[in-house]
């Protein structure tokens, strides 16, 4: 006998269920955490380095890297004297709420309050996966176009902040800045837009208060 | 591609719900046009899969829901088959989607495992 069973239960139920778990261990640890997406090379890990620089003197900061393969980016993060664990998916096209918990173990919660955990480079797939983070980022170069929030809409439709980055090469680029601004914002109306330049440092103390900002908003909550 | 863990999170999770003897027949799931999944990448990985988990006569049925979107201009509430930006009333760029997100598993049509008629 054939009978019909209803579900109506979301697919991704048990990633959720491990990212409410991971959000439950940043709060007891008084972590606040940001995630960054983006395509591969629009400079995450460069705006890391850099905001990084200027957000240590504020908070103790820390870093889960999460990439396909080799550990370059925790050890670039390392190389600045911070805490940096490294996921490595071997394959997988994004980070998922188990991987980032398997990482948890690694994090020196003691030393860090503001815990940056940079995607695997993708700006489809990562979409899909709640880490458990307090704010998600994501990162587009001015040398990938302006119409990025349109071809991606999950991605950008998810996100709290845009960082515009590589502005340093404007002078170089057809590039229209508010027909990037406009079709950022008609996918997400309330997108937080940041430009930045991670080579002359430009707009990277915007978002660094603006991440500071939320992180005590968060805690007064 | 990230439909692969997808369905292997759907196969768990229809597996999760089959008492002890039961097979699953047919899946129906939903996915919004705004998740960015690909119905025909998951139906490929679901074939793959299948065979060593659920079973041969496991179908995977995918529904993709129009899109409903109410205009910040005008107010016009219309639904929509694939993606759109703009307005089809007043032509401006700004729509407030009502759905498009979802990723869900609706319902699962079970047998029993000595049903002979499959």
């Amino acid at each position: 006998m054939a009978k019909i069973v209803t579900l109506e239960q979301r697919i991704l139920k048990k990633n959720s269920e491990v990212a409410a778990e991971n959000r439950r261990c940043f709060d007891e640890h008084g972590a606040f955490v940001v995630s960054l997406a983006s395509s591969p090379g629009s400079g995450k890990t460069s705006l890391l380095e850099v905001a990084l620089g200027r957000l240590r003197q504020e908070v103790a900061v820390g870093v889960i890297e999460g990439d396909v393969q080799t550990d370059n980016d925790a050890r670039r993060i390392e190389a600045l004297g911070l805490p940096a664990v490294q996921v490595v998916t071997n394959g997988t096209c994004h980070l998922d709420a188990q991987m980032v918990q398997g990482a948890l173990e690694h994090v020196p919660f003691g030393q860090v309050e503001l815990l940056f955990i940079e995607n695997v480079g993708n700006l489809v797939c990562p979409a899909s996966y709640d880490l458990g983070e307090h704010l998600r980022v994501v990162v587009a170069s001015v040398t990938e176009g302006e119409d990025k929030p349109l071809k991606y809409p999950a991605m950008f439709r998810r996100s709290h902040a845009l960082v515009l980055n590589k502005i340093d090469l404007l002078p170089y680029l057809r590039y229209d800045m508010n027909a990037a601004r406009a079709m950022a914002l008609q996918v997400n109306p309330t997108l937080k837009i940041f430009e930045t330049s991670c080579v002359t440092g430009e707009g990277v103390g915007e978002f660094c208060e603006w991440i500071l900002e939320q992180m005590a908003r968060n805690h007064a909550a | 591609m990230h439909e692969a863990s997808i369905v292997e999170s759907l196969v768990e999770l229809v597996q999760q719900n089959l008492e002890p003897g039961q097979r699953a027949r047919r899946i129906e799931v939903r996915v919004g046009l705004l998740t960015g999944v690909s119905p025909d990448a998951m139906q490929f990985y679901f074939e793959m899969m299948r065979e060593d988990t659920l079973g041969a006569q496991a179908e995977l049925d995918i529904r993709l829901e129009p899109l409903r979107a109410e205009c910040r201009n005008c107010q016009a509430v219309h639904e929509f088959s694939e993606i759109a930006w703009l307005c089809p009333v007043c032509g401006a760029r700004g729509l407030n989607f009502q759905n498009g997100d979802e990723l869900h598993l609706c319902n699962i049509e079970v047998e029993d495992g000595q049903d002979r008629n499959s």
